[in-house]
């Protein structure tokens, strides 16, 4: 690894990480305004936070929207990458192009497209509708992490489970899914973390359901607060803890099961 | 008929074809309704698409979307090269770690990114501060904020990580064999680059500019958000004639023309990259 390479990776994650550090910064700031130079460090912005019920309500909202999206994003996910594996598909490749259509196709697109259909057919907008779009945008990567653990995996081993009196859903239980579970698990977090992180749709389909990214838009075009700057570094560390949290079991299931080999 | 694995692909297209499709073929539909009162009438007119044809501002906005998607393209790569090479040389060890560095900015919210480059590029934000602090400038600059530059550098940053995973990717599977073996032949390293490297990550660059763009041009936000008066969108004026002036048949004419015209574009750029000599070598090996 020679010098240039370390440089333009310092600089690359500066890029990316600066919005985030400013952001954070400025929460501590013991200022109502959003400017250089920093007048001192204060926790009021978290407390007034704290006390502030509305956005309280739109977390525990987002909170509750996310869990449902996380797992139908899994399941959907497992299915698909199941399928896309499975031995004798002929339509494979038809198939993969669909899974790829709610990536490729503009999120705003497709958000008012549904929006149009459900308010024709008498479907209300509000938590459902969310969570199953949002449940689709995530699908593309829910299958992603999914099928690129189950390339890998030894078909033999299924095999010898059949061949040793297992039953195929035995054998998925007992060989296929043990060794899925980080994958799994990768694909329930993308889906809860894409859901958070979802503002588009929800301008859209959310209806009278108030997630927290639709309150905080609604804030920023009139000002910029020091409390919503808190808020998003609470989000941001709450993101941050999910992602470490799974990465860490995701490590432990793989030591554990090399030990197990 | 006995269930076998395959079948598992059932619902999960149903989903799709149900969540994804259908909305899209409505809106085929729609663009052929008449309005009336307010209410939407099923007909097979053509004023949503005679409209829209003869409209300068909307073929105006469709365009300015396909030039902010190949912009975003344009720079994603040139920035993206660099790192994803970078990132090849690192030992394997920390290659996970790099993973995480690289992906969690984009699992901050939308509206976090929005909001936080707001705080960066305002007038009294980070870099006119520090720009007038080094004596590079007396006035805060004021394109920072609220322009097309503003547009520009944020869908940048928004899907730089997309393209530098892609070229990644593509990048690790290259045999390090042949880079060296161009050196000893007495290659520069930018000939190294540029003779053997970029020719086989053209697939790789494919992916990435395919993703890139369309994430890039049917973008919504951003520009909305942080563009000011540049800010004006195809999108946002499907938005507004949907919701506002509730005409759906020209929003959906609207937005139908945009999704084509990317269509279009996204596999003219992806066809032409994946011609390059490089790229057949890639797919014809594998």
């Amino acid at each position: 690894m020679g010098r240039i390479g370390l440089s333009v990776l310092i600089v690359a994650a500066g890029f990316l990480y600066l919005p985030l550090v400013v952001l954070t910064v400025f929460s501590f700031n013991d200022s109502a305004l959003m400017a250089f130079p920093l007048t001192g460090f204060t926790l009021d912005w978290y407390r007034e936070l704290g006390q502030n019920d509305n956005f309280l309500k739109g977390f525990v909202t987002s909170f509750l929207i996310a869990q449902p999206v996380g797992v139908l994003a899994m399941l959907l996910g497992l299915m698909a990458s199941l399928a896309l594996t499975a031995p004798g598909f002929r339509w494979r490749g038809l198939f993969a192009i669909l899974l790829l259509v709610p990536f490729l196709v503009p999120k705003s697109v497709l958000s008012i497209a549904q929006a149009m259909i459900m308010s024709r057919i008498g479907f209300e907008r509000g938590a459902t509708a969310l969570i199953l779009a949002q449940s689709l945008v995530a699908l593309p990567f829910a299958t992603a992490l999914i099928s690129a653990v189950m390339v890998r995996f030894d078909g033999r081993l299924i095999e010898a489970a059949r061949d040793l009196g297992a039953s195929p859903w035995q054998a998925f239980l007992r060989v296929l899914l043990p060794q899925l579970r980080p994958a799994l698990s990768g694909a329930y977090s993308v889906g809860v973390i894409l859901s958070l992180a979802d503002l588009t749709i929800a301008m859209f389909l959310a209806g009278r359901t108030q997630p927290l990214s639709l309150m905080v838009a609604s804030e920023f075009r009139r000002e910029l607060r020091p409390d919503l700057n808190a808020m998003q570094v609470v989000v941001l560390a709450l993101t941050a803890v999910l992602v470490s949290l799974s990465e860490v079991y995701r490590r432990r299931r793989l030591r554990k099961l090399a030990s197990e080999a | 008929m006995t269930f076998r694995q395959r079948h598992l692909a059932l619902p999960v297209a149903v989903a799709i074809v149900a969540g994804c499709l259908a909305p899209l073929a409505v809106l085929v539909a729609f663009s052929f309704y008449e309005v009336e009162d307010f209410d939407l009438i099923p007909a097979f007119s053509f004023r949503a698409w005679g409209e829209l044809a003869t409209s300068g501002t909307d073929w105006f906005l469709i365009g300015k979307a396909v030039l902010s998607g190949l912009t975003t393209t344009v720079f994603t790569t040139i920035l993206g090269y660099p790192v994803a090479l970078a990132l090849t040389r690192l030992a394997a060890s920390a290659k996970g770690l790099a993973i995480i560095v690289l992906l969690t900015p984009l699992y901050t919210g939308e509206i976090v990114r929005i909001y936080a480059w707001r705080i960066v590029l305002g007038g009294e934000g980070l870099v006119n501060t520090v720009l007038q602090g080094i004596g590079l400038i007396d006035e805060p600059l004021k394109f920072l904020l609220f322009s097309p530059f503003t547009i520009g550098l944020v869908l940048t940053y928004n899907n730089l990580p997309f393209m530098v995973l892609a070229i990644w990717v593509s990048a690790e599977m290259v045999d390090r064999r042949l880079i060296e073996a161009a050196r000893d032949l007495g290659a520069r390293p930018i000939d190294a680059f540029s003779r053997v490297v970029f020719p086989l990550t053209t697939p790789g660059l494919a992916a990435g500019s395919l993703t890139v763009f369309a994430l890039s041009a049917g973008e919504l936000l951003t520009p909305s958000l942080l563009g000011g008066t540049s800010g004006a969108t195809a999108m946002a004026l499907v938005d507004n004639l949907f919701g506002t002036a509730f005409d759906w048949p020209l929003a959906s004419a609207l937005a139908l023309a945009l999704l084509a015209t990317l269509f279009l574009v996204a596999s003219a750029m992806a066809g032409l990259l994946l011609r390059l000599k490089g790229a057949r070598a890639v797919i014809g090996r594998t």
